[in-house]
């Protein structure tokens, strides 16, 4: 079980703003999978009022409150709550932003494509946005090496989304945190490999 | 919130319901929002590119440097990789694009094969992406290069992994200045938006263009004579400087100045006017240009960094100068002269008038160690000067010496602008001698010069500068009224059946002059003397090229009443078609004649010839330089009319000429009693 001081770790003493975007993915996993009492549960347990809307910024440890009270509600770490959210949200992502996806045929180039269009287009919409970037390189085993560094250090989110991805194109990923802030590194650092024959 | 009656199940639903409508409208509004967010983002920062082209426009030193900024702004704008620049060359009645090379994301990953090929690829009208942009002028797109029918470059692009591409003109005012096209590895097309933009871009860089035109067209102007189209003076220089540096690194590359100032231009340029000065001028540098051509004329080194060469400029006026570049011996610049003189020797012709002129040259060469180009041309002019001194048309080498020379007559030239205001000329006067009856007929009066100090100095000294500088204008007038103002006292003391005559020389530049009538008339009026008694002296130049106007000038002259002789008969280029054309009423046999009649028979047979044909013409004959009682039998005896020479008098001050005349008068008064 976490705490409060546990959940600490996963974000930044100094104040950032999520965007609303992120809260209407996560009540719309959570109401999808358990229902709409599940999410007033999580919003009375955190005290929120829950009034979000995409267009908005909300203070960034609204995020945590609400995964901290998840994983109490839901028996999960917080690494297992924003993993499980990265891949449930994806087709919803999908959904609600479809160019972004039909624009690449798998699941290797799609995240490739974050950094140089759908960020960007993140940004267009969102001034102010405050988007992490990757850094990518082929590892020398043919695995993709992403880089990730962020005071928010949300790599169980990344990998949730990595994962998501790989099931709208009909793959599989393994998903290797060689480098992780979360066990003191400077950095996380991911090993990608892929698995699939592309689009489903 | 139920209604009366409800069933509290069926009141869920409704509730259920209505939140569902409230969450799909606020989705609805957060997309609209959205989209409405992007839409301003997007116009906002291609407003802001707008504004960073139209910033680097003002700013931009070069045009290519703007392309390459406005290649790399509009695909970082607009998310398209990769930029290219072709621009418009005039190719005869057309235009048509070539490869700028400047590019923007051109070392991306791939893309050797597409810019290799673009770098090796023109286009005309109509034809490919910039060729349909070359001709509508409007922007284009081609969201699938590898599908369309019109891209010749398609074979690269697919090597490349090039999919879509748009381009756009840079127009100056209509016309395509240039080309910008982009690329894109994705499957895209630009909004009508973005074209627009990049439509409004393009007019902005064809300003730059068009200003950038003008700059260059006034650089050009700046440093080039616009009659002939030649290098200017500090074009000139410049050059000049830039051979020096080079010698300085390459002691061995040795280069020459020539410098080339046409003989008796100013004669044509009075005579036939300024438009046949111009046009003559234009004639010379095409005569030279044509000779200079590079093959021939200069030993090439490879060891150079560039090759020798040869570069015609128009200095001034009638004075033209040529860089020789890699010259390795003295010959080759002597060679070059020359070829000037032999191209200068043939006649031109210039408004249907025949035109002899030749030049006098210069030459300096680098072995004189100069370090200042200014220096070097100075001292070719030197060397040229030398060259008309010792009888135009030919060539003269810069030596040491020369600066000294051109000091001295430096020097004689402000003391004359002195001589003037000070009043330091004086006239004397030789006798005028009817050989049939031994009586003095006239005077021809001579200009001295009484400089402090220096004593008495004679025209040979001074006459040549004082026509160089246009001296000879306000001196001349003097002379011409002086003469008059002295022969009119003379009248009056010692009055004659026959007044004396008197004889003044009038050099071709006065004879130019288009208000000289006007001039001589005032004279006259002025000094009130009988403008039948006044000779006026013009040497044969003075007659050579424009006759209808020197006709007029002398029938002008010749309406107040006065008289000419034309002077030193026998050693310019006597065309004696002239001869009769013109109202010439004496004829002076020139000096060098008389003085070899003892010598060599023919100077008698010419002398002899000369007064047959004066006789013929109804012309009279003077003979100058009759310095022995032997001379004055001989022409005599060659039926010569008058004489004049030291036998009977040299030349002799005015109080001097008054005594004679004094005397003459008691002999005459003796006689009569």
């Amino acid at each position: 079980m976490f705490g409060w001081a546990a959940l600490d770790c996963y974000f930044a003493p100094v104040r950032i703003w999520m965007k609303g975007i992120v809260f209407n993915l996560l009540e719309e996993v959570v109401i999808r999978n358990y229902g709409d009492d599940t999410w007033d549960e999580l919003l009375t347990r955190t005290g929120l009022d829950g009034a979000y809307t995409s267009l908005g910024s909300y203070p960034d440890e609204h995020v945590g409150e609400l995964v901290g009270a998840a994983s109490g509600m839901l028996g999960l770490t917080a690494g297992e709550v924003l993993r499980w959210f990265g891949q449930e949200a994806m087709p919803l992502l999908a959904a609600r932003y479809p160019v972004f996806f039909s624009s690449q045929t798998s699941t290797r180039p799609f995240l490739l494509s974050v950094n140089g269009i759908i960020h960007p287009e993140v940004r267009k919409i969102y001034p102010g946005a405050d988007v992490p970037t990757f850094e990518f390189r082929d590892g020398l085993d043919g695995r993709l090496m992403m880089a990730y560094r962020s005071p928010r250090r949300l790599c169980a989110l990344a990998q949730g989304f990595a994962e998501g991805a790989a099931a709208h194109y009909g793959e599989r990923l393994e998903f290797e945190h060689v480098e992780c802030m979360l066990k003191g590194d400077e950095r996380c650092l991911c090993a990608i490999s892929f698995t699939g024959d592309g689009r489903a | 919130v139920g209604t009366l009656g409800q069933d509290p199940g069926e009141e869920l639903i409704k509730l259920k319901r209505r939140l569902e409508r409230e969450r799909r409208a606020r989705l609805e509004s957060e997309t609209i929002a959205e989209h409405g967010l992007r839409e301003l983002y997007e116009k906002k920062r291609q407003l802001e590119l707008l504004g960073e082209i139209a910033v680097a426009a003002n700013e931009s030193t070069s045009v290519d440097e703007l392309l390459r900024f406005a290649l790399g702004r509009v695909c970082q704008a607009t998310d398209w990789p990769l930029g290219h620049a072709y621009v418009a060359r005039d190719a005869g009645a057309k235009k048509r694009l070539v490869p700028s090379g400047i590019w923007y994301g051109s070392d991306g990953a791939g893309m050797e094969a597409f810019r290799l090929k673009t770098e090796a690829t023109g286009f005309d009208p109509e034809v490919g992406l910039p060729g349909r942009v070359l001709s509508t002028g409007a922007p284009a797109v081609i969201p699938d290069v590898t599908k369309d029918g019109n891209f010749p470059r398609a074979e690269a692009a697919r090597q490349s992994g090039i999919r879509s591409a748009f381009a756009f003109p840079v127009l100056t005012g209509t016309e395509v200045a240039a080309v910008l096209e982009f690329y894109s590895e994705r499957l895209a097309v630009p909004d009508e938006f973005v074209l627009r933009l990049m439509a409004q871009i393009g007019t902005q860089l064809g300003r730059v263009v068009e200003r950038k035109r003008l700059e260059d067209q006034l650089i050009h102007d700046a440093s080039h004579d616009p009659l002939t189209k030649l290098p200017n003076r500090t074009l000139f220089l410049d050059r000049l400087g830039h051979a020096m540096a080079v010698n300085r690194r390459h002691p061995e590359v040795a280069f020459a100045v020539l410098f080339i100032d046409l003989d008796r231009f100013k004669i044509v340029n009075d005579n036939l006017g300024h438009r046949a000065g111009d046009e003559l001028i234009v004639q010379v540098a095409r005569r030279l240009l044509a000779l200079l051509r590079p093959y021939d004329m200069v030993v090439r080194s490879p060891a150079v960094e560039r090759p020798g060469y040869e570069l015609l400029a128009r200095l001034a006026g009638d004075e033209f100068t040529i860089l020789l570049e890699d010259v390795r011996e003295l010959s080759v610049a002597v060679r070059v002269a020359q070829r000037v003189l032999d191209a200068l020797g043939s006649p031109f012709s210039i408004d249907g008038h025949e035109v002899h002129i030749s030049g006098s040259i210069g030459i300096a060469l680098s072995a004189t160690g100069y370090t200042a180009p200014d220096e070097m041309v100075r001292d070719a002019d030197l060397a040229m000067y030398r060259a008309k001194a010792l009888g135009k048309a030919r060539y003269e080498v810069y030596d040491g010496k020369m600066y000294s020379m051109a000091a001295g007559r430096l020097q004689v030239e402000s003391d004359l602008h002195r001589a003037l205001e000070n009043e330091e000329f004086v006239l004397h006067y030789q006798p005028i001698v009817e050989l049939s009856t031994g009586e003095t007929v006239g005077f021809e009066a001579l200009v001295r010069w009484q400089k402090p100090g220096s004593g008495l100095v004679y025209p040979d000294r001074f006459i040549r500068i004082a026509e160089d500088t246009g001296m000879i204008l306000p001196l001349g007038v003097w002379v011409l009224r002086e003469a008059c103002r002295t022969m009119r006292g003379w009248h009056e003391e010692f009055a004659r059946e026959r007044p004396l005559t008197i004889s003044v020389n009038l050099s071709a530049r006065q004879f130019a002059q288009p208000d000289l009538a006007q001039q001589v008339r005032q004279i006259i009026e002025e000094t009130g003397i009988d403008p039948g008694t006044v000779k006026l002296e013009i040497t044969e130049s003075v007659t050579m090229g424009n006759a209808q106007q020197t006709v007029s000038v002398l029938s002008e002259l010749r309406e107040l009443g006065v008289r000419f002789s034309i002077d030193d008969f026998g050693t310019g280029f006597s065309s004696l078609s002239y001869l009769h054309r013109f109202p010439f009423e004496m004829l002076k046999i020139d000096r060098s004649f008389v003085l070899r009649m003892g010598q060599d028979g023919d100077s008698g047979a010419i002398i002899r010839t000369i007064v047959n044909l004066a006789r013929d013409l109804g012309m009279q004959v003077v003979a100058e330089g009759a310095e022995t009682e032997a001379h004055v039998a001989q022409l005599k005896k060659l039926h010569c009319d008058f004489a004049q020479g030291y036998f009977f008098s040299r030349p002799v001050e005015a109080e001097a000429v008054r005594g004679l005349l004094a005397g003459e008068r008691r002999e005459v008064g003796l006689g009569r009693d």
